[in-house]
């Protein structure tokens, strides 16, 4: 059997994540990241959306408390996932998938390793049930 | 003299609240029923499902289908109608997002009907019998509908050509979408006959809204006593007004109740429920840190609250049945 290889889609703040190395460095490394201007921007559609469209999992990387370039851009989204984790359950489909993590690296290494760690939680989960 | 537009009126998983809303136009239901044939209503009418199969293709001007589709005779007659029907208008919220039948969609099929015919407190079922869709009495063969694992919206089944939302569409409405058909003189096909307003843009009440909006703390509406006047988001309330297309004349903020989103998205966005969870973020517990379960805890049951007519229609929820006409 193949193994079982998870989809994340990946969502980073600019302003906190990899904006030294800058989008052409990064974007080889990595499959299905998405540099947004602030994690708030990232509307409860697009998160729904990937799940739609074949993600396992939707990691969103915003800036650390009292850093968002807009004030409180990243607790909105930390909101926002709290109720997008209530939906997603709902319909039957574990929490754990949508994780939100508030921290900075002006590099962005730490984007694919958060990518991977993701990826390690969700082969223990297996693939996505599609009701 | 022409022959009078035939029309029909038939309802699928419906609560018959639609039907009650054709009754609502009064006198003005005398005028319409005297410029067309009826030839199937079954709230109002006699009838036979023989009569609809015995007509022509397309030999109906105009077919009314409101409620959602669960089970395969609901689906058999959502096709007898499409193909008998040159228009079909979807109306009610249930036949175009899927309405309040599609909350069940958040239990699967075996949990209701365990739940129904065996765990119920109130259910007496020593033997464990459950809906078949044949059974065998005195050698005579009985017959049921199947029960599908899905609600559906009607325009996962068939193909639509207006749509007419709310629960239910309010009598203006109506009667411009029937009095449409009729004349010939129709928007696009796949439009809705409706405004395209958000339900703020018409509300009375979005004068009293404060220039920076938020909720301090969420409460439901039989936990105060809601000034009649004043903006329910601004009183704590979540009213989903903001994210609900316009139409229904403001039936139940005039009763001082909040929106529940029966008119389903503004045009341009697919799920009203994932804008709504979007806004609500921002609006509640606004520049407030913290653990954000503690600050949106008092939201109870979001997927409940926001899909509450479009569960089925909604992005994680829309599924096609695979004979779509």
């Amino acid at each position: 059997m193949e193994a079982f290889d998870p989809k994340v889609v990946c969502f980073s703040c600019d302003f906190g994540w990899g904006y030294v190395s800058g989008h052409e460095a990064l974007a080889p490394r990595m499959e299905n990241w998405i540099p947004v201007t602030c994690s708030s921007k990232v509307d409860s559609v697009f998160i729904l959306e990937a799940f739609e469209k074949g993600a396992d999992g939707v990691l969103i990387l915003g800036c650390p408390e009292g850093r968002c370039h807009f004030e409180d851009g990243n607790f909105r989204t930390e909101k926002k996932v709290y109720l997008l984790q209530e939906v997603l359950q709902a319909y039957g489909i574990e929490k754990e998938r949508l994780r939100m993590v508030l921290s900075n690296d002006s590099g962005g290494e730490r984007i694919p390793e958060l990518v991977g760690e993701m990826k390690q939680a969700l082969i223990k989960l297996g693939p996505i049930k599609k009701g | 003299m022409a022959e009078k537009p035939k029309i029909a009126i038939c309802w699928l998983a419906s609560c018959a609240g639609c039907d009650e809303a054709v009754v609502d136009l009064n006198e003005a239901l005398l005028d319409v029923a005297a410029g067309v044939e009826i030839e199937l209503w079954p709230v109002a009418t006699d009838f036979k499902y023989e009569h609809l199969e015995s007509m022509a293709d397309e030999e109906l001007a105009l077919g009314v289908l409101h409620g959602a589709v669960r089970n395969s005779e609901q689906e058999e007659i959502a096709k007898l109608m499409r193909a008998k029907s040159k228009v079909i208008l979807a109306f009610g919220s249930c036949a175009c997002f899927g309405g309040t039948a599609g909350l069940a969609n958040f239990r699967t099929r075996d949990d209701i009907m365990n739940w129904v015919y065996l765990d119920s407190p109130t259910v007496v079922n020593p033997e464990g019998n459950l809906p078949r869709t044949e059974s065998l009495v005195d050698g005579k063969s009985l017959t049921l509908p199947e029960f599908y694992d899905h609600v559906y919206a009607l325009d996962q089944i068939i193909n639509i050509d207006y749509y007419l939302p709310g629960c239910p569409p309010p009598p203006d409405l109506i009667l411009n979408g029937i009095n449409a058909v009729i004349s010939g003189d129709l928007p696009p096909r796949g439009s809705s006959l409706a405004p395209r307003t958000a339900l703020c843009d018409t509300c009375t009440r979005n004068r009293t809204k404060p220039e920076r909006l938020e909720i301090k703390a969420v409460k439901r509406i039989h936990e105060i006593e809601a000034d009649p006047e004043v903006c329910f988001l601004a009183q704590g309330v979540i009213c989903l007004g903001f994210a609900t297309r316009t139409g229904c004349g403001e039936t139940c903020i005039r009763v001082n109740t909040p929106c529940r989103g029966c008119f389903g998205p503004v045009p341009g966005v697919s799920d009203s429920g994932a804008k709504a969870l979007s806004a609500l973020s921002c609006l509640v517990k606004a520049g407030e840190y913290g653990d954000p379960r503690k600050l949106m805890e008092s939201i109870d049951d979001p997927a409940g609250y926001v899909y509450r007519f479009s569960q089925p229609s909604s992005i994680l929820g829309r599924k096609r049945r695979a004979e779509n006409v």
